[in-house]
């Protein structure tokens, strides 16, 4: 019998919008993937590059951080940082050995069930294609 | 230009910095002044501090004073100290002003019109200028509060971040086999950060037990950590001194990382460290409508 | 005893070795000469200064799993580290050889450690004499020579045609294939040093423990590990414990009295805080505590931390130094 390989991914969902939107998905009976773990956060702003670092470090295939579509962040502004820092860490992510595509970044409202339903078996799906990471 | 008229530059640019460290001194108006000696070998420099007049005619300048001595300002806090400072050096101190680590009216900036550093290592001294200073588009200081040497006549090639370019038209996997072994190299000694003007936090996050994110173990995967998370803590902040990657004592090419951040940056933001100490950073401010490269 | 090896006899010894143990030996890492376990004969450099890291890695590992506890269904189980192989560190210096003769003071007192003490039984070392000293050398200053075959099992000595093989121990003697012929021929000069004077050196730093001098040393110290990183003699490491998934790992790795923050107390008490405090203290526990308590001042003369110094902070100077502040003290 052979074991597919099972992503492992980890997203890191603002409790405001990305949250409440996987919740609805949950509600609403969305079937998606179960190989992403999430971890609530106040606001996407709040993920350190050093939590997606370690995700990988430690195992994560994949690592999503999801956050309000900008203009709408409860905390005004926190996810124009998130969207700075993450553009330059996926860069630089992939300069070192790990592909871009495993660090997505996606806004996603509270109303946005499906979507966020959609957007985790499209993840999965891709990193199903680009296969498990490389220990680095 | 022969060899004697260069030297005689050098003897008279030497002198003025004498001159000045002493006058500063005499006249009380720092307690030390930070700059280079003849190093042991007879023929290298290292960083001296001078505290009284006598001290002052052991301070030289020349190409072979590649140390950045801004970062000795950090430890000096609350003194009243002059600094030796090449255009590359005043780009830290700038960046320490944004930040707030220094205090303008505590430093006497001793500036100096700097032709271009060689490659140095113990009792060896090399014939051409360092990588970063063929591309440094600096003729003097940014910041200083008296100019001594005369403006460099060296043209400055373009920065056209070419060996970054190479590696980012390598794949994925061979950049990845790459920097596996660079960082296997790493012993954690530090020396890295120790050096850098741009690392000063009272604990650093790799001594930090709680969270622990790297621990003691000096291995590959803790390596890979420690040199991407010391390397991304300086986004927008390193002003390509290349210390870091002239301490190394294993040699691991630390300009290939610092640059690739340095050029994403520029193309990114539109920003580049240590050039004016107003503008406020990269990551402390954001513009509502940009399109990052993800979101298209 | 002593034999002579052509070039070829000793590549067939070493591939003969190589089957047997482990074989760690000076090979070109990325521009350096460093240490490292070997997989083919033809990796080994024999045309070198000195490495830029000293051998005592072999036998201290810059990291190393002491042991580690499982549990299992309420068993708890502990699962030692062993050393598996015999080894030879194969071209090292004279003075790194003192170096590790050195570091079994600490290491094999009673209680013994007892990684360090099952390596050091199990790897014999196979010196290389140099032919030529460096800028940074100043061993014969130091209890060492560039000839000196005090603390190795057999000692090499390039000579044109081949090597000088100095048999000095009985281990060294069993690791040696038969056939080699004797050798009768004069033993080449070993190049000479500039000395430094260290006589009364322990006494001159028992004097100046308050001296500024340290505080102004320490000026243009970084306080980086490079130091004690490249020393031959130095030891210090942190010990610490890390549970991962079921089972926790006892791990050992290098640290420096450099680092800030090294000397640092539960409680938040530490004893060096200052830069002078902390740069003092390497050259205290080489020049004073360890030959109070070894009987042997703890530096073999190598030069790797003067050299490999960003500050070129160089322990000959501050030898140097030391010894003119005492005159001066004592003059005065």
């Amino acid at each position: 019998m052979s074991v597919e390989y099972q992503p492992k991914v980890v997203g890191f969902l603002c409790n405001w919008c990305s949250y409440a939107g996987a919740d609805m998905a949950g509600t609403s009976r969305m079937c998606y993937p179960e190989n992403i773990r999430i971890i609530r956060v106040p606001c996407s702003g709040r993920v350190d590059p050093l939590f997606v670092l370690k995700c990988f470090q430690r195992g994560a295939d994949g690592v999503l951080v999801s956050g309000c579509h900008p203009g709408d962040c409860h905390y005004t502004e926190g996810n124009y940082h998130t969207r700075r820092r993450f553009a330059l860490l996926r860069e630089f992510l992939d300069y070192l050995g790990i592909e871009k595509e495993r660090l997505r970044v996606e806004w996603v409202s509270a109303s946005e069930g499906q979507r966020f339903a959609e957007l985790v078996a499209d993840f999965t799906m891709e990193l199903a294609r680009l296969g498990p990471r490389s220990k680095i | 230009m022969g060899q004697g008229a260069k030297s005689e530059m050098d003897m008279e640019l030497i002198q003025q910095i004498r001159d000045k460290a002493r006058n500063l001194l005499q006249e009380g108006t720092v307690e030390g002044v930070i700059g280079y000696e003849r190093a042991g070998d007879g023929l290298t420099s290292r960083p001296f501090f001078a505290y009284d007049s006598s001290a002052v005619e052991r301070l030289v300048f020349d190409e072979t004073c590649t140390h950045n001595l801004v970062k000795y300002l950090l430890n000096k806090k609350g003194k009243r100290m002059a600094v030796v400072v090449k255009p590359c050096d005043s780009r830290a101190i700038n960046l320490l002003l944004n930040e707030k680590q220094v205090e303008r009216d505590r430093v006497f900036i001793i500036g100096v019109s700097c032709p271009g550093v060689v490659e140095t290592n113990w009792s060896h001294k090399g014939e051409t200028l360092q990588a970063r200073c063929r591309s440094c588009q600096l003729t003097k200081p940014l910041v200083y509060d008296v100019l001594l040497g005369r403006e460099t006549s060296r043209k400055a090639e373009e920065e056209t971040y070419s060996d970054i370019r190479e590696a980012e038209a390598e794949s994925v996997a061979t950049r990845r086999e790459f920097w596996q072994e660079q960082f296997s190299r790493c012993i954690r000694c530090y020396a890295c950060r120790q050096v850098c003007p741009g690392c000063y936090c009272p604990v650093c996050f790799a001594e930090r037990l709680e969270p622990l994110w790297v621990g003691i173990r000096i291995a590959p995967e803790e390596n890979t950590l420690w040199q991407t998370v010391r390397t991304f803590h300086l986004a927008g902040r390193c002003i390509g001194c290349n210390e870091c990657e002239r301490v190394c004592p294993v040699d691991i090419p630390l300009s290939l990382l610092n640059r690739k951040l340095e050029k994403d940056v520029k193309r990114l933001f539109a920003f580049q460290a240590g050039l004016d100490p107003e503008e406020p950073p990269p990551f402390a401010t954001f513009k509502k409508e940009e399109m990052l490269e993800f979101e298209k | 005893m002593k034999l002579f090896a052509s070039r070829d006899d000793l590549i067939c010894w070493l591939e003969s070795l190589l089957q047997q143990r482990i074989v760690v030996a000076p090979v070109r890492v990325e521009g350096q000469t460093m240490f490292q376990p070997i997989s083919k004969v033809e990796e080994i450099i024999f045309d070198f200064g000195n490495t830029t890291l000293s051998p005592k890695g072999w036998f201290l590992p810059p990291t190393e799993t002491l042991f580690s506890v499982r549990r299992d269904d309420g068993q708890v189980e502990l699962v030692p580290m062993l050393v598996e192989h015999d080894a030879v560190v194969f071209g090292l210096r004279p003075c790194d050889a003192r170096g590790i003769a050195l570091m079994d003071g600490p290491f094999l007192q009673e209680p013994s450690d007892t990684l360090y003490q099952e390596r050091r039984s199990r790897t014999a070392l196979v010196g290389l004499a140099c032919h030529q000293a460096q800028p940074e050398c100043f061993c014969t200053s130091m209890g060492s020579a560039p000839d000196d075959l005090s603390h190795v099992d057999i000692l090499l000595t390039e000579v044109e045609d081949g090597y000088i093989v100095q048999v000095v121990t009985e281990k060294g003697k069993a690791l040696l294939p038969k056939g080699w012929a004797k050798y009768k021929g004069k033993m080449p000069t070993p190049p000479q040093l500039k000395t430094i004077p260290t006589k009364e050196i322990v006494s001159a730093v028992r004097e100046l423990f308050n001296d500024p001098y340290w505080e102004r040393l320490a000026d243009r110290c970084l306080h980086c590990n490079i130091c004690a990183y490249v020393c031959p003699t130095c030891y210090c490491f942190d010990v610490r414990d890390y549970p991962d998934k079921g089972k926790v790992e006892r791990v050992r790795s290098w640290e420096s009295c450099q680092s800030p923050g090294f000397s640092l107390t539960a409680g938040g008490y530490d004893p060096r805080t200052t830069k002078g405090e902390r740069l003092r203290q390497r050259f205290y526990h080489k020049l004073l505590y360890f030959p109070e308590r070894f009987q042997e001042v703890g530096c073999v003369g190598c030069g790797r931390c003067g050299k490999a110094c960003p500050v070129n902070i160089d322990i000959r100077e501050v030898i140097s130094d030391l010894q003119q502040l005492t005159e001066a003290r004592s003059g005065s």
